[in-house]
């Protein structure tokens, strides 16, 4: 250690000499105070408030969130429950047994028979309407080069009819004219159609399939003086045909179709029936399997579902709020088991670390 | 003596016995709340040296015992006001700065853990996509989200915190420099949070990731039938993320002014407000989002239950964690937090006073060498510099 000696000194912030000082030095010193114009903002003196985290507050987070999550997740479950849901899977069914060891030759041949008759039984009655949807499995929508393959300009008005690069390679027919509506997307449009009677009279069910598209997609996305044109004529047919005397604001399907979905098993709508259907009735589906999903393993799958406020059925989220609300009411009451059994009292400096001993903190 | 010594310290001389020094020294120290200055220059006084906040030792006739133990050591007693003055001062802001930057970089070392936690939270969900889409490297999200997120959606309250923060006022911070004192434990215990908070991102990411594919899955989403595209489902999930690391970010302050609600539902509000906006300009520019908010989301129950299931189910491991420490395994500023709060320094100061006196005494270690360096450094300055100040050599001696 060195000592501070006699020195040379400069004097730190905050202290001067007074210049009119003679004698005893340290007496000259004076503390010298600077103040600022200081906001409450710049002090950080704003009005704060400053919740802790008291036991009372603790059991009582845990018990709010169990008491709101708790009847959620009942009315979700009951919600989910109401739906009634129809699923039959038809693409192997469907295969005449001739081709059953070459079905991908039997879909890409156009003059083979492809109807089908299938049979749907009803477990609860259905009240309209009842949604039509076909399911796909193992189809990647979502896959980047497929999403990207399409041309909005071109979807909604005619003027942009030869805007077809961001389409490659369905942007032009062997001809040379532009495909509209071009893109791998278009192109893959799902083409099974069905018919559904009831099989106690034969009497057949209309299917509405008007109101199955958005109605910003049928305003804005897709014009009404856009037709058809070169559709499919690529060389390679990939899906359906399309009616080149109808504007693609009045295609639904296309609209649905190209809604590309997030999860590569996905369900689209196809239509509605608006009639009820009663329980243990059988539906006859005839259906035209005309889509190649064999060529990668993708299922097909025709679903009949009824809705509730909640949608769909999926018992997942009324099952997963209840678990929440059951876990926050474990840890309300285990807190409050402790908070009984082990109190701390608050502000308790005897916890301090320096208080605790080693080993604290 | 009208010196500033007076002002600073309470002083005693004597040439009492060791023992009674040591338990004078801490009466003083503990009674009057006040910082206390010993001097003395023989082997008795060691002590007393060190039981007081600063001992100065002097060396001379007894030997240099005095002056080993001591913080500061002089060679002549008419060298202590110079020394309370000049370095007392120095001293003081110096350890209100350390006190000050440590606090800082405490709240900048949260800062930085948030920030990690909420990336991760959000780069992670794009990850987990991928193995849906064959690995094609198409995002969930919309290009524009992605681009907002660190940009305004989730940056104000992460700058409130590093700002703003205070787990204690600025002069209870002060009055216990022990609060964030530097030591080995401290060093493990700022790798443990920062490895917490990862993991909370990584769980966090999870639930969000898990949750919203279950809950879309394939079935409508809607009475009227529809099902959920990628639009619908990216955007369902992004808001659960906005929702869920701004409930988060407010979890973890204290203090709460206007700034801090006003950044962090904000940055709330904001997200609806773009998606909004976003939804409205012509399908050229927002595609699929196209009034995804107006048209399909908004009307749509299940997407307001994801999101509050969500950001519960995100945050409850933290808010389980903060009131499992605070019960079990308070941290101090904990305690100081609610001594204020029930005005317990209020009602028994001379508790109050003593656990600050402890404090400071936790600062010791450390302390001594950093002014001795300090000392040096600013020796060397002073020879360098050339508006200097000469003092005659004489000073009456105030023995």
């Amino acid at each position: 250690m060195e000592a501070v000696g006699q020195a040379i000194l400069v004097l730190p912030e905050g202290i001067q000499s007074d210049p009119n000082c003679s004698g005893y030095l340290p007496d000259c010193f004076i503390a010298v105070l600077q103040s600022k114009p200081d906001s409450k903002f710049t002090q950080q003196e704003l009005p704060a408030c400053k919740p802790i985290l008291t036991p009372k507050w603790v059991v009582s987070a845990f018990m709010i969130i169990a008491i709101v999550f708790i009847p959620i997740g009942i009315a979700c479950l009951l919600g989910s429950r109401d739906v009634v849901e129809v699923v039959e899977r038809y693409e192997t069914k469907c295969i005449p047994a001739a081709n059953i060891n070459n079905k991908v030759q039997y879909i890409q041949n156009s003059d083979a028979n492809k109807n089908c008759t299938i049979q749907m039984k009803i477990p609860k009655r259905m009240k309209k309407p009842i949604y039509v949807y076909y399911q796909l499995d193992n189809f990647y929508q979502n896959h980047r080069r497929y999403v990207k393959s399409r041309s909005d300009k071109q979807l909604k008005s005619s003027k942009n009819e030869n805007d077809t690069s961001s389409c490659k390679p369905e942007n032009l027919a062997t001809g040379g004219g532009a495909i509209v509506p071009c893109g791998l997307i278009a192109w893959s449009l799902f083409n099974d159609t069905y018919s559904f009677s009831l099989q106690k009279n034969n009497q057949s069910l209309a299917v509405n399939k008007k109101g199955i598209a958005w109605k910003s997609d049928k305003q804005k996305r897709f014009g009404k003086d856009v037709y058809p044109k070169n559709f499919q004529g690529g060389g390679l047919k990939g899906g359906g045909d399309l009616n080149v005397s109808v504007p693609l604001s009045e295609q639904e399907d296309l609209m649905v179709w190209m809604r590309t979905a997030a999860l590569p098993t996905f369900r689209k709508l196809y239509g509605k029936i608006e009639v009820d259907l009663e329980a243990n009735e059988t539906i006859n589906v005839t259906l035209q399997n005309n889509y190649n999903t064999y060529s990668f393993n993708g299922k097909k799958k025709l679903v009949l579902s009824t809705t509730s406020w909640i949608g769909g059925r999926n018992d997942f989220l009324g099952i997963a709020y209840l678990t929440v609300g059951m876990i926050c009411l474990a840890l309300a009451i285990g807190f409050t088991v402790v908070y009984f059994v082990k109190p701390r009292r608050l502000g308790d400096p005897t916890f301090l670390s320096w208080n605790r001993g080693p080993g604290s903190h | 003596m009208t010196t500033p010594l007076q002002r600073y310290t309470h002083y005693f001389v004597g040439f009492t016995l060791f023992n009674v020094l040591i338990q004078v020294t801490r009466l003083v120290k503990e009674g009057t709340g006040k910082t206390t200055l010993a001097i003395g220059d023989g082997a008795n006084d060691v002590g007393m040296i060190q039981e007081a906040d600063i001992g100065v030792g002097i060396s001379g006739v007894e030997g240099m015992q005095a002056v080993m133990a001591s913080d500061f050591s002089i060679s002549q007693f008419r060298f202590l006001e110079r020394l309370l003055v000049v370095h007392g001062h120095w001293c003081y802001k110096r350890i209100a700065q350390m006190v000050i930057i440590k606090r800082l970089s405490r709240f900048s070392l949260s800062s930085i853990c948030y920030f990690f936690y909420k990336n991760i939270a959000f780069g992670l969900t794009l990850f987990y996509f991928e193995a849906f889409t064959a690995f094609s490297g198409q995002s969930v999200y919309n290009d524009w989200y992605m681009l907002l997120f660190n940009v305004i959606l989730t940056s104000l309250p992460v700058i409130s915190l590093g700002v703003f923060e205070q787990d204690v006022s600025a002069e209870v911070c002060l009055q216990f420099p022990a609060l964030y004192q530097q030591g080995p434990k401290n060093l493990f215990f700022d790798w443990y949070r920062i490895l917490g908070w990862m993991g909370n991102g990584l769980y966090t990411s999870l639930v969000i990731f898990i949750l919203n594919i279950m809950i879309f899955y394939n079935q409508a989403f809607r009475a009227e039938g529809q099902t959920a595209d990628m639009a619908a489902m990216g955007a369902t999930m992004f808001s659960c993320i906005i929702s869920a690391v701004n409930c988060q970010i407010a979890l973890t302050m204290s203090h709460f002014t206007w700034i801090q609600h006003l950044f962090v539902w904000g940055s709330v509000t904001t997200w609806y407000l773009f998606l909004l906006l976003y939804g409205m300009l012509p399908p050229y520019y927002s595609e699929d989002a196209h009034k995804i908010l107006v048209e399909a989301l908004g009307p749509a129950p299940i997407y307001w239950c994801t999101i509050l299931l969500v950001t519960v189910a995100c945050n409850l491991p933290y808010l389980a964690h903060i009131s499992f420490q605070r019960c079990f395994n308070p941290m101090d500023h904990h305690i100081i937090q609610e001594i204020k709060y029930y005005k317990k320094d209020v009602e028994d100061q001379h508790m109050w006073r003593r656990e600050r006196s402890k404090a400071r005494q936790e600062t010791k270690i450390g302390f001594t060498a950093r002014v001795d360096a300090k000392i040096r450094q600013l020796k060397g300055k002073l020879q360098r510099k050339s508006s200097t100040l000469v003092l005659p050599n004489c000073m009456p001696s105030p023995c």
